[in-house]
């Protein structure tokens, strides 16, 4: 794995898989989940596991020419069955979420990355995995419906960032 | 004038977390006037329980995303002080500067992203891009700074992994501290621009004081962030007094309020302050010169009673953080940086601890059966103590709003600057995306 320690020292070229959510609120964790397992298991091979949990704006660490490839997962409402997923780039949405703003706990990272746009960070190639949640609510842990297709989330991310 | 106004926020923006600032006047007479907290309780404390102790601070680090250094560290110092494991100088170094790293990275994010607007008359960042692109650009560069200096000690800023009881599981390497010496170098420009910026706002800083009770942790060998174990208290009249942590519970009072699902604190008064000015206050002797002068500029001293000046204050320890971190790694470097083993368990106990988050003091204390599973734990976090000082703030405040005929709207951001100040993180909601496609 290469952490961001290599990164500070050798500026490699990496491809990224970040998980963003919040551990705390149920589903909304899946994206830091992804990552945990990935880690966990040591599946990071050839590409970097990172948690950004809520610190949105720490992706800036990351938007630079070093980086080849970023796969963001993370909760959201997209209309579609609990458990079940879609593949998007950042320029195909705008954000509808009220209360939007960067706070830790009101951001969002497709704003964070239009910040990033606007004040002229190299953006790489950036996807995002966007998962519908079952439930949100203010407890550890992943609903049944989610937590069964957990190994499958792996697998696609993980076939994704080692696409060429 | 004797006018009618009701502000009314629900959910104040930019802070961390959900608070609610009511107001009602009728007539020119104040009959409402609240700081209202609606966050259910999380339960960290039960969900410690029967947990391993090398388990702990992982747990309670998720309490908050930005400070989960603090909380790592207050959970580790609490574990070894309820193990009898006393670290080595090396790993107190080591916490020292990610302990600065957090603060350095959460004061930029409040000074440059959340406070900024208000001083510079937008609603949020983003508008700034397009007026204010420089300055922008400079607190993400700084931001930046933060998260890389904290993630080489700690694995990563958000949620640590590397910091554990006994010591470190892993850390930095010569040449891993050389490049952030040079890194941290390499920004001082950014942050005398930023203290600039800041010089160049602060006649907008509003000019308000009401004398109260300060608390921060506090130690002969630091401008008092993460040492410890003393907590000290000033009182308007300069008056300190030094409190041993394991008696933080006589020392925070908590309280309900109906106002609030947080509980209230209270010292000596019927409430205190904690955070950046808290600290300032009780420890102004030991910032780094470059820190004073900051200070100086400002027209800031102890002890100094305008919680809007709070974001000062946070700037002011932003260059503290930056020059006391630059000789914690010279020494580390002239000592030699060297793998240590973890610092063994001698017994299990209960164990208190005061670290400070950027917010203000953090408490933490557990206890542990024979076999090392925690049997209790207790966190008594800053926003937590500050509720009860931005009521009485608000107490204040509003009759002299009043007086200088402000009307709804600038009553409505005095009081959300007020709150903002104190840069409260009142607790967690979700990162939840909602996106509508646009191709």
């Amino acid at each position: 794995m290469m952490s961001i320690t290599h990164l500070f020292l050798f500026g490699a070229l990496v491809k990224y898989i970040m998980g963003v959510g919040n551990y705390s609120m149920f589903d909304d964790s899946i994206g830091i989940k992804v990552v945990e397992e990935i880690t966990a298991k040591n599946l990071d091979q050839g590409f970097s596991a990172i948690d950004l949990s809520g610190n949105l704006l720490n992706i800036f660490s990351y938007l630079n020419e070093g980086t080849e490839k970023i796969i963001i997962v993370d909760s959201g409402e997209f209309e579609i069955t609990p458990g079940e997923f879609i593949w998007f780039t950042p320029d195909l949405v705008v954000s509808t979420k009220e209360l939007t703003n960067i706070t830790s706990h009101e951001g969002d990272i497709i704003k964070v990355l239009k910040l990033a746009m606007e004040t002229g960070y190299h953006l790489p190639p950036i996807q995002i995995m966007g998962i519908q949640p079952e439930c949100i609510k203010s407890e550890f842990g992943l609903s049944k419906t989610l937590e069964s297709n957990l190994a499958r989330y792996l697998q696609v991310v993980i076939s994704k960032i080692l696409e060429d | 004038m004797k006018k009618d106004i009701n502000v009314n926020v629900h959910h104040l923006t930019r802070v961390e977390g959900h608070g609610n600032i009511v107001v009602n006047i009728k007539n020119g007479n104040i009959e409402k006037c609240e700081w209202q907290v609606p966050e259910a309780p999380r339960f960290f404390e039960a969900m410690v329980r029967e947990r391993h102790y090398s388990e702990v601070q992982r747990i309670t680090s998720r309490i908050c995303g930005i400070c989960s250094v603090g909380h790592t560290l207050a959970a580790v110092k609490a574990i070894e002080d309820a193990l009898g494991i006393q670290v080595t100088p090396q790993t107190n170094k080591l916490r020292r500067i990610l302990k600065h790293a957090e603060n350095f990275d959460s004061h930029v994010l409040h000074i440059g992203v959340l406070v900024a607007p208000d001083l510079l008359g937008a609603p949020s960042v983003f508008p700034l891009v397009a007026t204010h692109g420089e300055v922008v650009k400079l607190v993400l560069r700084l931001k930046r700074l933060g998260h890389e200096w904290g993630s080489l000690l700690a694995g990563r800023t958000t949620h640590p992994t590397t910091c554990v009881p006994g010591g470190f599981s892993k850390i930095p390497t010569k040449n891993e501290l050389v490049a952030l010496k040079e890194k941290i170098i390499a920004n001082v420009d950014g942050i005398n621009a930023l203290v600039e910026t800041v010089l160049s706002l602060a006649g907008k800083i509003p000019d308000f004081n009401r004398p109260t009770e300060y608390m921060a942790v506090s130690n002969d060998m630091e401008y008092g962030m993460y040492l410890g174990p003393t907590v000290q208290t000033i009182m308007p009249d300069g008056t300190k007094q030094k409190y041993d942590v394991h008696d933080y519970r006589k020392i925070t009072n908590e309280y309900v309020n109906p106002r609030s699902t947080a509980k209230y604190c209270k010292n000596k008064l019927d409430c205190y302050a904690a955070g950046a000015l808290a600290r300032f206050n009780n420890n102004y002797d030991q910032l780094y010169p470059q820190a004073k002068k900051i200070a100086q500029a400002l027209g800031m001293k102890p002890v100094c009673g305008n919680p809007f000046l709070n974001s000062a204050a946070q700037l002011i320890e932003c260059a503290h953080s930056v020059y006391e971190t630059l000789d914690l790694i010279e020494e580390l470097l002239v000592d030699g940086i060297k793998d240590e083993p973890l610092v063994p368990p001698k017994r299990f106990g209960t164990g208190a601890s005061a670290v400070e988050v950027p917010r203000g003091i953090l408490f933490h204390e557990y206890s542990f059966d024979k076999e090392g599973f925690c049997t209790a734990g207790n966190c008594i976090i800053p926003t937590g103590q500050n509720h009860a000082n931005i009521q009485k703030d608000f107490e204040a405040l509003v009759p002299i709003l009043i007086q200088q005929d402000k009307n709804e709207q600038e009553m409505e951001l005095a009081l959300s600057m007020l709150v903002r100040a104190y840069d409260p993180c009142i607790s967690c909601s979700t990162h939840y995306l909602k996106v509508k496609f646009v191709k």
